[in-house]
């Protein structure tokens, strides 16, 4: 088997771009979380919606980091 | 100068004394005769390169399968580069070209101890009376002395360099003769033997004829040589491969100009004024050749950045021309580091379930001699089974190095070799294995820090963290806590009975439109069944707020809202009894008359309720 070129999984010229779109949906993500944590009274609030915007938009977040690093420059 | 002269005399004498014992025929086990030798000896930079093209014949009756090349001890100890190749016929074929046959050092016990001897072993054995012709290159380092060792500012440079006018070889040798390329300079001196001579920057010697085995002559040359003499003491390479697609190549350069040694005082104004004359010796920049689409490139030393170098490229190379902050004079010295990114897939290759980097061994700055080079392959987190191939000897050991986002380190190959020639610009292979799932570990302890920031704020939010527990004002908001819960728990409520109103208006319209009336009936059982049993929850949370004191001024609005919601309620649900009342009698014309004023009003009714459900909400 002749030897194959290993490329990223994704196009390097597409990191700036993602990176920006990711952050952006992770960072509305964030503002809802931190909406809800201030408006909501403690007994009324409800742990699994918490988590879940909690963890979806560090899933945006982290990717979006991620993203940003390789844009910059910094090659994790 | 005469003194000088005396002294090499002098530094030669012993060379002379001892050379003539080697004559002796020590070694006669061989029937191999060299019928030719070409040599070629190529001084016009620090680096001497010597090559030589023999046509080697066998005499004797056995087959001979390897050929022994010999160096005086003094050349040996700076032998950098060794490569022997077979020729094509007539001999021409450049040295460089093609694939080099197995060299390795001998220890032949006939053979004084002061030669070197490397035995070449041939693909098949050379028969009785047949021939063939080998190219060896030879490259040394350090082999040109400057002479004088101190020059100043002003004075060029010269060098000295020694080897024998005939080929230092355990076989005999019939014809023979040896070209020195010079630069195009001044020549001090040269041995002149009885046919040696001199045409322009070359020098010829010979051609002698039916020399017997270790036969030396002895010839010194002096010359000026003002190519840089650029020398890494000490080089390290660092390739980092990531695979979000770039390779990162980290050099650290410790370089001394190793010609003659500066002496004296250095005056700026005179180098700045007459560069050529006042600084013929030093070197005032570097051209290094960086592969293809490389990006990213950086030039600094431990101040910062150093702004001094151009970068221009072409498909096939990018040349990076860099300029140490001052002129480099003898024995100057000068710290640096060049970075640049290279895409991964012109590097990296996969096969057979491995992966495998394939890259240069030695430094991209052309003429560039390095004492000691160790190249370090940074592989990602996660690589297993690691394993290089390098086309000559190599020491090599691991480290583990922590970077960016890193938990375990990285696997790191460190490889290290003396005395490195551009020669050695040659492709060598790391071998690993990789989990391309590895790969997420990176966006996952992001993903996991930013989480943890989240659950950090709602344990914070969750936690109750005052101290005293019996103190008035903390009674008091936990009382306002509870408060604001049921009021939302009361808008809830009543939000829900509003849901259950649109869906009485919506029976209604559905019932225009196609007239069942069971089905609209149907939907307003269920209807009532939903408000009465919301009414029951509504009881509750409104018992507690008129309780509480806290809750005695939101307590009318809240009140207002109940009492016109259920107004509301009454009025929509006579509304529904209407219009269902006529199309049982099918008095389709006068729903309209009928219900106008109460539509009215129930359209005010909700404007009020859905001012007063807002209000609330602002709490």
């Amino acid at each position: 088997m002749a030897p194959k070129p290993i490329t990223s999984p994704v196009p390097d010229a597409w990191y700036p771009t993602l990176s920006v779109f990711t952050l952006a949906i992770g960072l509305v993500l964030t503002a809802s979380f931190f909406i809800y944590e201030a408006t909501s009274s403690r007994k009324s609030r409800s742990l699994a919606q918490e988590l879940t915007t909690g963890a979806v938009a560090s899933v945006f977040l982290g990717f979006g980091s991620l993203f940003l690093l390789l844009a910059c420059g910094v090659y994790v | 100068m005469k003194r000088g002269i005396m002294n090499f005399k002098l530094f030669l004498l012993p060379i002379l004394f001892t050379f003539p014992f080697f004559s002796s025929p020590v070694l006669s086990a061989s029937d191999l005769i060299l019928s030719r030798v070409d040599r070629r000896i190529d001084l016009t930079s620090q680096i001497v390169r010597i090559t030589t093209s023999l046509k080697v014949e066998n005499t004797g009756s056995d087959a001979v399968s390897e050929i022994l090349l010999s160096f005086p001890e003094n050349l040996e100890n700076n032998l950098a580069y060794l490569k022997a190749t077979l020729g094509e016929g007539k001999g021409k074929a450049k040295p460089s070209a093609g694939v080099g046959l197995p060299i390795q050092a001998v220890h032949p016990k006939d053979l004084p101890p002061s030669l070197t001897i490397y035995s070449v072993s041939l693909p098949k054995g050379l028969g009785k009376g047949d021939s063939l012709t080998l190219n060896v290159l030879a490259v040394f380092t350090h082999s040109l002395q400057p002479f004088p060792q101190k020059i100043n500012q002003a004075d060029i440079q010269l060098l000295l360099f020694q080897d024998s006018a005939h080929y230092l070889s355990p076989y005999a040798v019939k014809v023979q003769s040896l070209t020195v390329k010079l630069p195009d300079a001044r020549i001090e001196s040269y041995t002149k033997l009885e046919n040696a001579k001199l045409q322009g920057s070359e020098l010829k010697y010979g051609p002698y004829e039916n020399l017997p085995p270790f036969s030396y002559l002895p010839v010194v040359i002096h010359f000026e040589n003002n190519q840089p003499f650029a020398v890494a003491k000490e080089l390290v390479r660092e390739i980092e491969i990531s695979h979000w697609g770039n390779v990162q190549i980290t050099e650290h350069y410790n370089i001394v100009h190793a010609g003659a040694q500066s002496k004296g005082e250095f005056s700026r104004l005179d180098y700045q004024t007459r560069p050529y004359l006042r600084g013929a010796s030093a070197f005032r920049h570097l051209v290094a050749k960086l592969p293809p689409r490389a990006h990213s490139v950086y030039y600094r030393d431990e101040i910062g950045n150093i702004s001094t170098s151009s970068l221009w490229g072409d498909s096939k190379k990018t040349e990076l021309e860099i300029e140490p902050r001052y002129p480099m004079f003898g024995g100057w010295k000068t710290a640096f580091t060049i970075g640049y990114g290279l895409p991964l897939q012109d590097f990296l290759f996969g096969s057979d379930g491995k992966r495998f980097l394939n890259i240069t061994f030695g430094a991209p700055i052309n003429e560039l001699v390095i004492d000691t080079l160790f190249v370090k392959v940074v592989l990602p987190e996660g690589s297993k089974d690691i394993s290089v191939s390098v086309p000559f000897p190599v020491k090599q050991s691991q480290e583990t190095k922590l970077s960016h986002l890193d938990i375990v380190g990285r696997p790191v190959v460190v490889l290290e070799k003396n005395n490195v020639v551009p020669e050695h610009n040659e492709y060598f292979q790391v071998y690993y294995k990789f989990n391309c799932l590895s790969m997420l570990r990176k966006p996952l302890m992001l993903i996991f820090g930013f989480f943890f920031l989240f659950v950090a704020c709602i344990v914070y939010t969750h936690a109750d963290i005052s101290i005293s527990k019996s103190s008035a004002s903390y009674l008091a908001k936990l009382q306002w806590d509870e408060v604001q819960a049921t009021i939302q728990q009361v808008h809830g409520l009543i939000s829900r009975c509003l849901t259950a109103h649109d869906k009485l208006e919506t029976s209604l319209h559905d019932l225009s439109r196609t007239g069942d009336v069971q089905a609209c009936k149907a939907t307003r059982k269920s209807v009532d069944s939903s408000l009465k049993e919301l009414s029951k929850e509504l009881k509750q949370p409104l018992a507690f707020l008129q309780s509480s004191p806290q809750a005695a001024q939101i307590l009318p609005k809240v009140e207002e809202l109940v009492a016109k919601e259920r107004d509301l309620q009454e009025k929509l649900i006579a509304k529904h009894t209407t219009v269902v009342d006529c199309y049982e009698k099918k008095l389709g014309r006068e729903i309209e008359n009928r219900i106008a004023s109460q539509q009215q009003k129930i359209t005010a009714l909700r404007r009020e309720i859905d001012d007063l459900m807002d209000l609330i909400d602002e709490i």
